[in-house]
């Protein structure tokens, strides 16, 4: 009681899962576009067509303001969602993501990484296409860690219940968010690629959000002083 | 809770003084012990104060405590790697009024050690439901499943506690 007396400074309620879902979307947003306006977009947006593109796109985006929601009330400890519903969520996630990489292939199946950069890194790319992999992976699992942690600057005090899960959750609206993007600007669509190279990044993400959830969770619920033994 | 979050020492006592009975009960009623559960009590308003800026009054605040107590014994259960074992015998069950449906089928020691025979997740929704009077859609949110799940675990979890009982009666007679 002492200490709380002590620590008794007003503090500003945190915002309701979807007002905190909405005030991540720009976020969301302008990390997503970074890569857009970075390298352009693709070469083959004309054969794809804007349904496909920044259709598909946009609906990614929505899915991911949606992860988002659903973490916020994970982490409440009176609004959580029936299991079923995340369980739905996440494969939702991973249906639609496979679902778009499939249409692309089939639809233009582009797998020569042309890019509005110096020709010689183009004939470089040409020469040695992994590197377009490793790049895409490595990028986009950076962008997405990067937007988990902007995200935990909004979400680190209502992180009240289920910290990892609710981590995990913020993480793949992360990855999708910045997948939406990336999407637009790979000018790859093999699935090796597409499935193996933004689909690893996205999987890292998620792992990342898992991390930051539960570093935050530990460091203000501090985990490992159990209280008497359990039997 | 909202002049808690304010900054008021008497709306914390307020809380304090409304629920920490009934939330010591709960986490007696999960962790089995009830020195254990003075240890957990603490921890919860501990946890509660860290996180009043969380609270949103969209949420009643009952719910939103007995959820985070229940958040607060998963993770000290974690914590010391050990598991709660509700189908134990033990020396001291929580001292819970009988159950309004129940009063009429035994004697508060029989209806104790019906509970304690039930499966975990039905006793959890039952005793939520009738002993703390939460409603079910509060119990489905505290719990992450649905209402419909918590009604039937109510449900199920009544039904068998009046066969246990019959079972002592018959056993007196």
């Amino acid at each position: 009681m002492l200490a709380i007396a002590q620590d008794l400074k007003p503090v500003r309620p945190a915002p309701e899962p979807f007002q905190l879902a909405l005030r991540m979307a720009p976020l969301a947003l302008l990390a997503s576009s970074l890569i857009l306006l970075a390298i352009g977009p693709r070469h083959d947006m004309a054969s794809l067509g804007p349904l496909l593109t920044w259709g598909a796109s946009a609906a990614q985006f929505l899915l991911a303001i949606a992860l988002v929601w659903i973490a916020a009330r994970e982490s409440s400890p009176a609004g959580r969602l029936p299991v079923q519903v995340v369980s739905f969520a996440a494969i939702a996630a991973v249906v639609v993501i496979v679902s778009i990489s499939l249409l692309t292939f089939s639809t233009s199946p582009a797998s020569e990484p042309v890019l509005r950069v110096p020709s010689r890194v183009n004939e470089m790319l040409h020469t040695a296409p992994w590197i377009m992999g490793f790049a895409c992976g490595i990028g986009s699992t950076l962008a997405g860690c990067m937007l988990v942690l902007l995200f935990s600057a909004l979400f680190r005090n209502s992180l009240v219940a289920r910290p990892v899960v609710g981590g995990a959750l913020y993480g793949a609206g992360a990855a999708v968010a910045i997948n939406a993007g990336w999407r637009i600007a790979c000018p790859v669509s093999t699935l090796g690629h597409s499935l193996g190279a933004h689909g690893s990044a996205i999987i890292a993400t998620v792992i990342a959000g898992a991390l930051i959830g539960r570093f935050l969770g530990n460091r203000r619920l501090r985990i490992g002083r159990p209280a008497g033994p359990l039997r | 809770m909202i002049r808690y979050q304010d900054g008021s020492l008497a709306a914390f006592e307020e809380i304090y003084a409304r629920l920490a009975t009934g939330v010591r009960r709960y986490l007696w009623h999960l962790a089995g012990r009830p020195e254990v559960a003075d240890d957990l009590l603490q921890e919860t308003f501990l946890q509660m104060h860290r996180s009043r800026a969380a609270y949103n009054p969209k949420y009643a605040v009952r719910p939103w405590v007995f959820g985070l107590a229940r958040n607060v014994f998963l993770m000290n259960r974690r914590a010391a790697r050990h598991w709660a074992k509700l189908h134990e015998s033990r020396d001291a069950l929580p001292e819970f009024p009988v159950l309004p449906d129940a009063d009429r089928l035994g004697s508060q020691d029989e209806i104790r050690r019906g509970i304690a025979h039930l499966a975990p997740e039905q006793a959890e929704a039952l005793l939520l439901h009738l002993e703390w009077g939460f409603s079910f859609e509060e119990i489905a949110g505290m719990l992450g499943i649905t209402a419909a799940a918590a009604r039937a675990r109510a449900s199920r979890g009544m039904a068998d506690l009046r066969v246990a009982l019959t079972g002592f009666q018959r056993a007196r007679v």
